[in-house]
């Protein structure tokens, strides 16, 4: 590198080992602490709470459910309580309190078969509006939630009958900038992502990008939806600008090759939108920042208002392990840390430093 | 064959079959360092680079790091340098970085703890403040997946079933209904959707039930929202972040920020404000005080400006951004303030000649600020440019004629080249040759000729400065000498002797105690003029003024100030002025288009509100209106002019009404119906007579539930055009608000008599009559019920009026019990034409209560299907009552009206059965009786 100071680095700060297989890991709001979620090998969850030291990581409690744990969140929880949805291999979706959690706050078998992926909104200060958690299922369906609504989902989209059930990879909420404006977006196993409008209860938009789709994120859940990155089986990943919708071509996007396996995971930094970070099926990471294009809108040949995206630019990359980074996230709190982990049973601690001159 | 070509031929997609590849082959030569070197396809060379990594030709590590940095400048995002790197570790970092980050993570560390401590103890609020969260979405609402565009259009609009809650009306979207009334069908395709929620963010956050740690925690998300928006030139939204960011905790670099995205979106007011917050909480800030002065000198206030800068220098002497700009500013201040300081001068105004001065703000480069944190960038040099010119470049014109003093229009050709500035010379050179008013005066019959007792027009052609001794009009020789020699010296451009001279004739006049406003007015406007040449406005102004006092409405002076407020960049009253000049005299083509561009500038400035906050304009009395004319003028011409006046004021205020209009309907778009109702109540002040005003503000009223003005407004509305949709439609959504659902009914009938397709006002009418039953089932008599069949018939009737009706199932009531069952009998006996079944229910009812039961249900074709029942049937059986009918009926509501919109046929129906009638002998009435009436029912 000719200018090694002048670009973010990515800097492994912590590593720690795993007896157990990691699906999903995050950070806890407002500490210095994060849960790893997962899959002992005896066929039982583990959800473990480290909290950074020194420089390590130091175990503060573990517990061990029946079925392993897929995902979690915190998307839809106070500050204050900061409690943890989690998604299993069983279909059921819990939400937990960490200091006392024997018994689920909240338990309901939400889809047959193994919650893919989930997410929250509404809660932690993040956009206005309802707590609500969406779930997507290999079931084919997708369900949103509302914690204070017991056994039924407030919005469920599935196939009609006889259509076919797609396995939906990845969920992910936006457009969350008032207390009625709502978008999921989801995506599918074969390429499929719709974003589903919750104030109108329809499909707002969808397209096909070819390649099964495996992480979707908004680059903020509670704005006026904005930009939008889906990553793909084969290593694309799409980054849709969200303020334009045409009738007929819908969002304008750029796509990007980063990787040449599958982009496991998208995570948007969050003290700057702009910027992202996309994990590959050969343990890598990529750094990323978006650039808008001078005008975000153009006309098409008939008048009518069209997108125009802007491009993106690689900052920095590494690679970490050999295997999958299955998750990523960024530290709410602090700036340029995060955490991944991967399947070679570790989580890493990282730094990526220098992110505030980008 | 070797192993490579094997091996490639094996592997063609891969990146060994580039060396082979016929097409895109690269040739071993190509390996080379010189070939490299000048190779400027960057495929190519990523080809050479593949080729290189492989080491299928062999392993040049040299070669290769030469080829990677000839693509690197080439094209330095090329993928192919994207190389997989480990990740680094604290030991690739320098020690000093190192262990800087660590100790910051340390500290996070311990600050995260204590934070979390203190969120553990719960808020005192916890648990009480859910009321502000909206409540649960619903139960298990299914979203059909719409997986093919078919499908998709099958399941995708989730149709609810009829009948609508009534609730659901109260989300019914009367301006979009009425759009689809005034069938606006070419807006087939639906425009795309462009999420600018920005004006349905939320500017206040609710943050009463969080503890303090976390309304920081969301003021500074906000913030961030916020910079991002910035970032991405969404400068309506950063603010709308910003303010919310303020609603929950102020802070300062919020307020900066704030200012910062005010003055992008170039509303210095605000921006100014904004900076004024943060220097009352933070004195020294360094940023706010560089937006300050951005914002005052593009507000025009360059001392001021110049002032900030010499602030922030004071804190920081290396400024460079605040050195630079103050050199500018410093430049410009003393531009404006030419050779010759004039005393006492205290505020300096931006001068308007610096035509050189705004082609280098286009060249200059981006203006390096410091990046403090934030948002950083400042207004971009292009843009700074490209609005001065939008502010400046008409200057030329304007100044052309509208300043060039009295004398100077006598002899215009000289240019002032003692000023040495091409652009001044430009300007003057335009003006004697362009500009119309100068030449004409000249001549001495120009249109703006002035007055006569000026010296310019009195002069004619007569050589400059030949005889300084010319009489002036009522001066004594000794001042109009000294006004002469003021004259001379302006016109060679030596502006400051000509103003000693003007001021020393100014003196002397008011020494000598002549009685003569005029020729003081002219010395006054004189010295303005030179004022103005000099830059100095604020001067200029108060000649000018003072001019103004002696001789109200005097062209030159007023021009002369609009141009040196529009100098100061004071635009309100420079428009004002300019106005002024364009009611004393319409031909001068500087005001017009001043007038024009400042306009433009005002509405970007204030918005479409800008004329809220012009100061008064004077209305110019004709007196001086003609006073401005050629001294004699023919009775054509003064008529001409007369009727010129009265177009020009009408044009004025159909532009003003148009105006207003406009901004109501803004208004309306905009969902702000009090404001629009204000627009459309100015409107109706000037044009009383427009329909489609009062049927706009019908909807203002009806959109604030004020049904009762709606009403009104609706009536007034039908007597301009009786036969406006719109106005019925409204005016039944304001009788249903009124819960008069009869009448409401009624006029949705009307809708759909007078266009059947409406079905808004079909949906709308099955709504009302089911408000009707409603009410009547739950307000008045418990023992009559509504027989359904009645109903039906309403319905039918109201479903298809064009379509040939189907037997009708049912017979009529024929003993009404109220207006309801009245009307729904007399309906669905009109609607079948069953005028014999009409008369039987006119015998059944009282006479008295007829005008009650009608209530405001008659119309013309009531009227005319009930005049034929009692002329046809009722008559021949029961006179006396047809008679008692007839005199009830006169009195019930809306009986005039409808009279006067009867057709000819329901005319001469009336006729008819008045003959009829008085060939009736009856004890109930005589032939007088109804001649007497017949005189009320025939006009």
């Amino acid at each position: 590198m000719s200018t090694p100071f002048e670009k973010p680095q990515i800097i492994s700060h912590i590593q720690k080992s795993l007896n157990y297989t990691i699906f999903d890991c995050k950070w806890i709001p407002c500490s210095a602490k994060l849960v790893c979620l997962g899959n002992l090998a005896r066929g039982t969850g583990v959800l473990q709470i480290y909290e950074v030291q020194g420089g390590e990581l130091k175990l503060n409690r573990e517990i061990e459910k029946a079925k392993p744990f897929k995902c979690g969140t915190f998307g839809a929880t106070s500050l204050q309580q900061r409690h943890l949805a989690t998604g299993d291999f069983d279909g059921n979706l819990h939400i937990w309190d960490l200091e006392a959690a024997t018994e689920p706050l909240y338990s309901v078998k939400a889809h047959k078969e193994i919650v893919n992926s989930l997410d929250g909104v509404g809660g932690l200060g993040v956009g206005d509006g309802a707590p609500e958690i969406v779930t997507g299922s290999r079931d084919g369906t997708v369900k949103v939630w509302d914690p204070r609504q017991k056994d039924t989902p407030v919005a469920n989209m599935e196939p009609g009958a006889g259509e076919a059930k797609r396995d939906c990879w990845t969920v992910a909420f936006g457009h969350a900038f008032n207390q009625q404006d709502r978008c999921v977006c989801a995506g599918y196993d074969n390429g499929d992502i719709k974003l589903f409008d919750l104030r109108n209860m329809a499909v707002r938009w969808e397209t096909n990008i070819k390649n099964g789709v495996c992480c979707v994120e908004f680059d903020r859940k509670d704005i006026d939806m904005n930009k939008l990155v889906a990553t793909s089986l084969e290593g694309t990943f799409h980054v849709f600008d969200m303020r334009t919708q045409h009738p007929t071509k819908g969002f304008a996007s750029v796509s990007e090759k980063g990787h040449k396996s599958t982009i496991w995971q998208v995570r948007h930094l969050p003290q700057n939108r702009d910027v992202f970070m996309t994990a590959g099926g050969a343990g890598n990471l990529h750094l990323w920042k978006y650039d808008y294009p001078a005008e975000r809108s153009g006309e098409d040949s008939e008048g009518g208002a069209v997108g125009v995206a802007g491009t993106v630019n690689l900052l920095q990359n590494v690679t970490l392990s050999t295997q999958p980074i299955a998750s990523l996230d960024w530290s709410p709190d602090k700036q340029g840390l995060c955490v991944c982990s991967a399947f070679d049973q570790t989580v890493r601690v990282l730094i990526v430093t220098k992110l505030n001159r980008v | 064959m070797s192993v490579s070509e094997v091996s490639s031929l094996l592997n063609r997609d891969n990146t060994f079959s580039a060396t082979l590849d016929h097409d895109g082959k690269v040739p071993v030569e190509h390996l080379d360092y010189g070939y490299i070197e000048k190779c400027k396809d960057v495929k190519h060379l990523e080809k050479i680079l593949r080729v290189l990594r492989s080491g299928e030709e062999g392993v040049y590590p040299h070669l290769n790091q030469f080829c990677e940095d000839r693509v690197k400048s080439l094209d330095p995002t090329s993928r192919a340098l994207r190389k997989e790197q480990p990740v680094a570790t604290a030991a690739s970092l320098p020690t000093e970085e190192w262990s800087q980050i660590r100790e910051d993570l340390q500290r996070w560390q311990e600050e995260s703890k204590d934070l979390e401590a203190s969120m553990l103890q719960p808020s005192i609020f916890h648990g009480i403040g859910n009321e502000n969260v909206p409540p649960v979405r619903g139960t298990n609402i299914s979203v059909p997946l719409g997986q093919n565009p078919a499908s998709k259009a099958k399941n995708k609009p989730p149709k609810r079933a009829l009948p609508l809650d009534y609730k659901d009306w109260d989300k019914y979207d009367v301006d979009k209904e009425c759009e689809m009334i005034d069938g606006s069908e070419s807006k087939k395709d639906p425009a795309a959707v462009i999420n600018s929620g920005h004006v349905k963010i939320r500017t206040r956050v609710d943050v009463t039930t969080l503890t303090e740690k976390e309304k920081l925690l969301m003021a500074s998300r906000e913030k961030d929202k916020g910079n991002e928006a910035f970032r991405a030139k969404g400068y309506e939204e950063a603010v709308a972040y910003y303010t919310r960011s303020l609603s929950i905790v102020p802070t300062v670099a919020v307020f900066n920020n704030r200012a910062q995205a005010e003055i992008k979106l170039q509303r210095w007011h605000r921006a100014l404000q904004d900076c004024q917050r943060v220097l009352e909480l933070e004195p020294l800030n360094l940023k706010a005080l560089l937006r300050r002065a951005t914002v005052f000198q593009h507000q025009g206030s360059l001392p001021l400006a110049a002032e900030d800068l010499r602030a922030v220098l004071r804190v920081e002497p290396h400024n460079t951004a605040a050195a630079k700009h103050l050199t500018e500013v410093d430049k410009k201040i003393r531009e404006g303030q030419p050779e010759l300081p004039i005393k006492g001068r205290k505020i300096l105004i931006q001068d308007i000649e610096e035509d050189e001065e705004e082609a280098e703000e286009h060249a200059r480069p981006v203006d390096p600020r410091q990046p403090v944190g934030g948002v950083d960038s400042v207004v971009s040099p292009v843009e700074r440019g490209d609005m001065g010119n939008a502010q400046k470049k008409p200057y030329g014109g304007g100044r052309g004629d509208g300043a060039s003093p009295h004398s100077d229009a006598s002899n215009g050709s000289h240019g002032h080249h003692r000023r040495g500035r091409g652009g001044s010379w430009d300007k003057h050179k335009a003006a004697a040759h362009e500009s119309p008013g100068p030449g004409k005066a000249a001549n001495g019959t120009g249109k703006r000729g002035s007055t006569a007792s000026e010296p310019g027009a009195a002069k004619g052609g007569r050589p400059a400065g030949v005889d300084l001794d010319a009489p002036c009009g009522a001066l004594p020789p000794p001042l109009a000498r000294l006004k002469n020699e003021g004259n001379l010296l302006f016109k060679n451009g030596q502006f400051s002797d000509a103003l000693g001279k003007y001021s020393q004739a100014i003196a002397g006049f008011t020494e000598s105690g002549i009685d003569s406003p005029e020729d003081l007015c002219i010395l006054y406007s004189n010295r303005a003029a030179c004022y103005l040449k000099d830059g100095n406005s604020q001067e200029c102004i108060q000649d000018c003024s003072k001019a103004l006092e002696l001789q109200p409405f005097s062209l030159k002076p007023l021009l002369r100030r609009a141009t040196a407020y529009d100098s100061m960049e004071r635009y309100r009253q420079a428009y004002a002025d300019y106005k002024t000049v364009l009611q004393v005299d319409n031909s001068v083509q500087a005001a017009h288009s001043s007038v024009n561009r400042i306009t433009r500038l005002l509405i970007e400035q204030d918005g479409p509100e800008w004329r809220e906050k012009l100061p008064d304009i004077p209305l110019v009395p004709m007196a001086a209106q003609q006073h401005r004319r050629e001294e004699t003028p023919t009775p054509e011409v003064l008529q001409a002019r007369a009727e010129k006046a009265a177009q020009d004021t009408a044009r004025r205020s159909e532009l003003r009404f148009t105006a207003l209009k406009q901004e109501g309907n803004e208004f309306v778009k905009k969902g702000q119906f009090q404001d629009a109702l204000g627009k459309y109540t100015e409107c109706l002040k000037l044009k009383p007579e427009e329909c489609t005003v009062y049927t706009n503000r019908a909807l203002c009223y009806l959109k604030v539930e004020k049904f009762a003005e709606a009403k009104q407004d609706c009536d007034a509305a039908l007597g301009l055009e009786p036969t406006n949709k719109k106005a019925f439609y409204r005016r039944a959504l304001a009788n249903k608000g009124l819960k008069d659902y009869l009448a409401s009914s009624s006029d949705l009938q009307e809708v759909l008599q007078q266009d059947p397709g409406v079905q808004e006002a079909e949906k709308e009418l099955e709504e009302v009559t089911a408000l009707l039953r409603q009410s009547l089932a739950s307000g008045a008599s418990p023992r009559k019920k509504v027989p359904i069949t009645e109903v039906d018939g309403d319905q039918d009737r109201s479903v298809a009026d064009s379509a040939p009706r189907p037997q009708e199932g049912g017979a009529i009531n024929k003993q009404p019990a109220d207006a309801y069952e009245f009307g729904q009998s007399l309906n669905a006996a009109r609607s079948r034409g069953d005028a014999a079944a009409c008369a039987d229910l006119l015998s059944s009812v009282d006479p008295e209560r007829l005008p009650r039961l009608l209530s405001n249900q008659l119309d013309g074709h009531v009227m005319g299907f009930v005049l034929e029942a009692l002329d046809e049937h009722l008559l021949a059986r029961d006179p006396g009552r047809v008679y008692r009918l007839l005199q009830s009926l006169h009195t019930a509501e809306r009986f005039t009206v409808v009279l006067m919109l009867l057709e000819t046929a329901e005319r001469r129906r009336v006729t008819q059965l008045f003959e009829h009638l008085s060939s009736v002998q009856s004890d109930d009435f005589t032939k007088d009786d109804v001649q007497n009436m017949a005189n009320i029912y025939i006009l």
